[in-house]
């Protein structure tokens, strides 16, 4: 059904592009600019530009690692090397220090060549051996985080002061390069989603059987896949370092799992076939300004949780609720 | 995951069941004891001291807890889905055991169950809402997680008082029939285990649901409860593996459950099962997480850093995977025909 | 499309509400009180929640119950979610942020922000290397290096040791084992059999002691980080005589030391280490500036090395620390308790209840601070200052001589 969908219109302008960019993001981006409503009342300095440019900064990350695990999750897989690679990239940031702009523009690559190493050798596992991907890149995270732990045994370092303030900044001290970041890799994204590829990730995250019988060369489809998710966990990995500034042989660990749950409540289903990395990337977005609220109103810290945790299984539900409802009509 | 497959991916999977099930499932779960030993015996090379009967005993105690805990997380992988909360739910039987039962209470013997219904409770709460509101497994359970955490850090007020139940302690630290008494109980529990999955109807229920649910469905299965059932198992599997912790390290921690999570599903899938559901043996299970065990065992004695020691560990997680591979089932299976 | 619109909108409204009502917006903006964050990484341990109890019952304690408003916050053991948090704390007008820092830079960063803006930032336990921040710490006390001489002291210069190591990756982990390797290193006869990480915790350490018994059944002496009561159990369990060893403050290693049975298997060593107590010292200290009683520059003060070798354990039996006592019984506390969260001289205000239950003791008052409280710490690269020159004398030991020669 999906792959139908999508064969539509190959070519648009860019008001189409917008509002196929919002197509199936429609609630999350609801539910972001609600709670962003609340926090505003709250939070009176939530509306202005450093308020909003820290909260980006904060985002990034996380955003970068679910649009990652959005394509890997799309094809009807699962990535847990995504803690591995962004881990991996910030300790060889830290270490091994590039400033200025070039130094910047080398580090990024760097990441991005760090995420397509694991991102291959995922891809060798799961589409050549037929490894099972949960399992295959559960290894391929432990040994990342290995490298990790040998390239700098304690937190330290400090990555180079350009990319830690400029990453970090403001545009014009308004428009916040974070959020830059972002926007390439959805446009990005946008770019390929209507491509050869985007249409076969599509198909064999619905079905596989009957996309290999359609001609798509599956292997070749899900070891691309894993290489464009690892590339982006390099950037994430590599936005993450602007924000903390430092190194961190653990620092990716605490982002596997929320990862998943970005992609989830962006409605992208985790059996395949469904769903986008716009939409994940705003889920990621939802779960970063979710903590903002929840501060905001003041709830009892330990409790925290307890909202997360149903706020997750609201936001399933619904958009579950939401697609059935579409579906029937 | 998945609960809606292809006709012809089942007609498939259908196929290789039928003929090959059995001799896949032994030479997977004979490969698995095989590389435990061969890890045993090389590990006389870290240290003389490896290798003997005493250490064989100390991977069998400190296994005890995984190889538990694999077994409800294989069900519900079996059934189709995955369990994320059980670090949550290890905490809770944990905590609820020191706080509720204490050492010396006379009313153990009711309340130790007691304890374990409401982690089944956890369970249940899971399997209802991924079969009736339609949760995606992986979701309901990481919420469910999130929730029985902060729950818990909430009641406890971050301290958690209270002292191990005798009964838990005898569980952990006594001797039975000359073996350490979790030995003896492990052996049981899985017998037990191996009884209900392959011998009874409701394992075979669970087979059947983790192929193709909808066929399952129409061949008359009761899907609903055989859904949640496993959600219900695996919960109180890691409620009991919270009371042994609790009997093995005489009080509980509000993380006591947090490194087994990767673990349990890497038990699983390293015993030959399919994270898709429908394949796979509680025996080759139960060899996955002694194997990872034996393994944590010797690279804990080899003196290196800790970043390659993990390596190492990853290398060998993906060696044994390698090792267990469909296609190399199917090779060996041509070449013996 | 537009249907489609209304529904998202629609529908994400419905979910937020559900998500909202019934809370109370608890911000009571009192003008006259000072507001304060207490910043903690993760809690789920002892010694974090201890070290947030005595806090809240210090802020309970009057006069301070009417000058503070004090806000806990959780944020887990992500350094991005707790620069979030901060960022909030500071866009929200906070005075002062004590905190537990998950990181000794991550921080920096918002940290300076926040200086910018005139709060007041006190690190407890961790410290963090920007030098607009206060950090109370015993880090630089030298845990390390005095109890590594104390066991080879006791093991006379030789023997087969374990080391029970913290967090894999930890730089608080590092400067502990450096400082201890400094000695080890000078003694030929001491050889290192097993090193693993027990991650600060009780089971942990058991399991990975076990594990390392497993494979080195000959072992003289344990030098552990916290988690020490799980090297004694893996011991008894393995049927061992107990070792010198050494360890942080859980009540149980403490009980263990002073039990005659313990002390006849073998057991010997000291108790010492990090001390929840800091949290404490660092929220009297930053109320003493706020209040105008007390004029400090920002600086790393040095927070006191616990140091109870096995002779001067005394089980207490009232509330607090009184006679030279140093642990309650198993009828009071667990053994996961950390022991060191009274001090009778930096905080004479607060009990045993206070410390598991953050209550304040009824009747007490804040006893302000001794005027030569503060020790200034040295300087310890990437740990408390960045960039820095590290003393020449950086593990000098302090608590303990030498008694054998290498």
């Amino acid at each position: 059904m999906a792959f139908a969908q999508h064969q539509t219109s190959r070519r648009a302008g860019l008001p189409q592009m917008l509002l196929r960019l919002t197509r199936g993001a429609m609630l999350i981006v609801g539910i972001y600019l609600i709670l962003y409503a609340f926090y505003a009342y709250q939070q009176p300095k939530a509306l202005t530009f450093s308020s909003f440019g820290s909260l980006m900064n904060n985002t990034a990350p996380l955003a970068l690692a679910a649009a990652g695990q959005a394509l890997v999750v799309i094809s009807r897989g699962f990535d847990l090397s995504v803690a591995g690679v962004i881990s991996i990239c910030n300790v060889t940031l830290a270490v091994y220090a590039m400033d200025g702009p070039g130094g910047a523009l080398l580090s990024a690559l760097l990441c991005i060549a760090i995420g397509v190493t694991v991102g291959a050798v995922n891809g060798v596992l799961v589409a050549v051996l037929r490894l099972q991907s949960i399992a295959a890149t559960l290894a391929t995270m432990i040994i990342c985080q290995g490298i990790a732990l040998v390239i700098l045994k304690a937190p330290g370092g400090s990555v180079a002061n350009w990319i830690a303030d400029e990453m970090t900044g403001r545009l014009w001290k308004t428009i916040p390069v974070s959020g830059l970041v972002v926007a390439f890799v959805v446009v990005v994204w946008l770019m390929i989603r209507r491509s050869r590829y985007g249409l076969s990730l599509y198909a064999i995250g619905a079905d596989e059987q009957s996309a290999a019988l359609s001609g798509i060369n599956t292997r070749r489809v899900r070891f691309v896949t894993f290489v464009l998710a690892g590339a982006i966990y390099g950037l994430a990995g590599f936005m993450l370092s602007a924000q903390t500034a430092t190194g961190n042989p653990t620092s990716g660990t605490p982002l596997l799992m929320l990862s998943f749950a970005a992609v989830a409540l962006g409605g992208t289903s985790l059996s395949g076939g469904k769903g986008g990395v716009f939409a994940s990337i705003m889920g990621a977005a939802v779960l970063m300004l979710l903590q903002k609220v929840l501060f905001s109103f003041g709830i009892a810290s330990f409790y925290t949780g307890m909202f997360q945790g149903v706020a997750l299984i609201c936001a399933v539900v619904f958009s579950g609720l939401l697609t059935r409802l579409g579906e029937a009509k | 995951m998945t609960q809606k497959q292809d006709p012809q991916t089942l007609a498939q999977q259908g196929d290789t069941r039928g003929s090959a099930k059995l001799s896949r499932d032994t030479i997977s779960a004979a490969t698995v004891a095989v590389l435990c030993v061969l890890l045993l015996l090389s590990a006389r090379l870290v240290s003389p001291a490896l290798g003997s009967w005493n250490q064989v005993e100390t991977v069998l105690v400190l296994g005890f807890f995984l190889v538990v805990l694999s077994y409800g997380q294989g069900l519900v992988i079996l059934s189709g889905g995955l369990d994320l909360s059980l670090p949550a739910t290890i905490t809770l039987g944990g905590i609820l055991a020191t706080s509720w039962v204490g050492a010396t209470d006379p009313g153990a013997w009711y309340l130790l169950p007691v304890v374990l219904a409401v982690c089944g409770l956890v369970g249940l709460v899971s399997g209802i809402g991924i079969v009736w509101l339609r949760v995606p497994p992986f979701i309901m359970t990481m919420a469910m997680s999130i929730i029985v955490a902060s729950a818990l850090l909430g009641y406890t007020d971050g301290t958690p008082r209270g002292s191990a139940p005798d009964a838990a302690v005898w569980l952990m630290k006594s001797t039975f029939a000359g073996m350490p008494t979790p030995v003896s109980v492990l052996i049981g529990f899985v017998v037990v285990g191996w009884l209900f999955q392959s011998r009874s109807i409701w394992g075979r229920y669970l087979y059947a649901i983790g192929t193709n649910l909808d066929a399952a469905c129409i061949a008359g299965v009761p899907v609903v409860a055989m859904q949640i059932l496993p959600y219900v198992i695996s919960a109180i599997c890691a409620g009991f593996v919270g009371i042994a912790l609790v009997g093995y390290s005489s009080g509980a921690t509000l993380r006591m459950g947090d490194d087994y999570l990767l673990p349990s599903i890497a038990s699983v899938v390293i015993g030959g099962s399919s994270i898709l559901g429908g394949r796979g043996t509680n025996l080759g299970t139960v060899g996955g997480a002694i194997l990872l065990t034996t393994l944590g065992t010797i690279i804990s004695a080899l003196g290196m850093e800790f970043g390659l020691r993990t390596v190492i560990e990853g290398s060998i997680v993906l060696f044994a995977l390698l090792l267990l591979r469909e296609e190399l089932f199917q090779k060996l299976r041509t070449v013996w025909r | 499309m537009k249907a489609n619109i209304l529904k998202g909108l629609v529908a994400s409204t419905a979910l937020v509400a559900t998500g909202l009502v019934g809370l109370t917006a608890a911000h009571a903006q009192d003008g006259e009180k000072f507001k304060i964050y207490l910043s903690l990484s993760y809690s789920g341990n002892a010694w974090q929640s201890e070290a947030a109890n005595i806090v809240k019952a210090l802020a309970a304690t009057p006069p301070y119950d009417t000058q503070v408003e004090l806000i806990e916050n959780i944020s887990g053991t992500d350094p991005q979610a707790q620069i979030s948090a901060y960022e909030s704390m500071i866009d929200d007008g906070a005075d002062a942020i004590i905190s537990f820092p998950i990181s000794s830079t991550a921080l920096n960063r918002t940290i300076r922000r926040g200086c910018d803006e005139g709060v007041l930032f006190f690190m407890y336990d961790g410290t963090v290397t920007e030098d607009c921040a206060y950090n109370v710490s015993f880090l630089s006390a030298g845990f390390g290096e005095n109890t590594a001489q104390a066991l080879v002291n006791e093991l006379g210069g030789k023997g087969k040791i374990f080391l029970s190591r913290g967090v894999p990756g930890n730089s608080v982990d590092q400067r502990h084992t450096d400082g201890a390797m400094s000695v080890f290193n000078k003694y030929p006869g001491i050889e290192i059999v097993a090193e693993y990480y027990s991650f600060w915790d009780d089971r942990t350490t058991q399991q990975e002691t076990a594990k390392a018994l497993a494979a080195h059944p000959q072992v003289d002496g344990v030098w552990a980080q916290a988690g020490e009561f799980g090297v004694i159990q893996a011991l008894l369990d393995a049927n061992r005589p107990l070792v010198p060893m050494t360890g942080e403050n859980s009540a149980g290693f403490r009980r263990a030391l002073a039990d005659p049975e313990m002390q006849a298997k073998g057991l010997r060593g000291v108790s010492s280490g990090s001390g929840p107590a800091q949290s404490g010292y660092a929220f009297k200290l930053a109320m003493e500036i706020l209040t105008g009683q007390r004029e400090l520059e920002p600086q790393n003060i040095e927070y006191p090395l616990p140091w109870v070798p096995a002779a001067d354990v005394k089980i207490c039996e009232g509330d607090s620390y009184t006679d030279g006592c140093n642990v309650f019984p198993e009828s009071k506390v667990p053994s996961s308790f950390v022991s060191e969260v009274l001090n009778p001289v930096l905080l004479p205000e607060i009990n045993v209840e206070s410390a598991l239950n953050g209550t304040p003791v009824p009747g007490a008052t804040i006893q302000p601070l001794p005027a030569d409280a503060v020790v200034t710490a040295n300087n310890e690269p990437g740990i408390n200052c960045d960039p820095c020159e590290a003393a020449p004398d950086m593990y000098k030991l302090t608590k303990v001589e030498a008694t054998v020669q290498p």
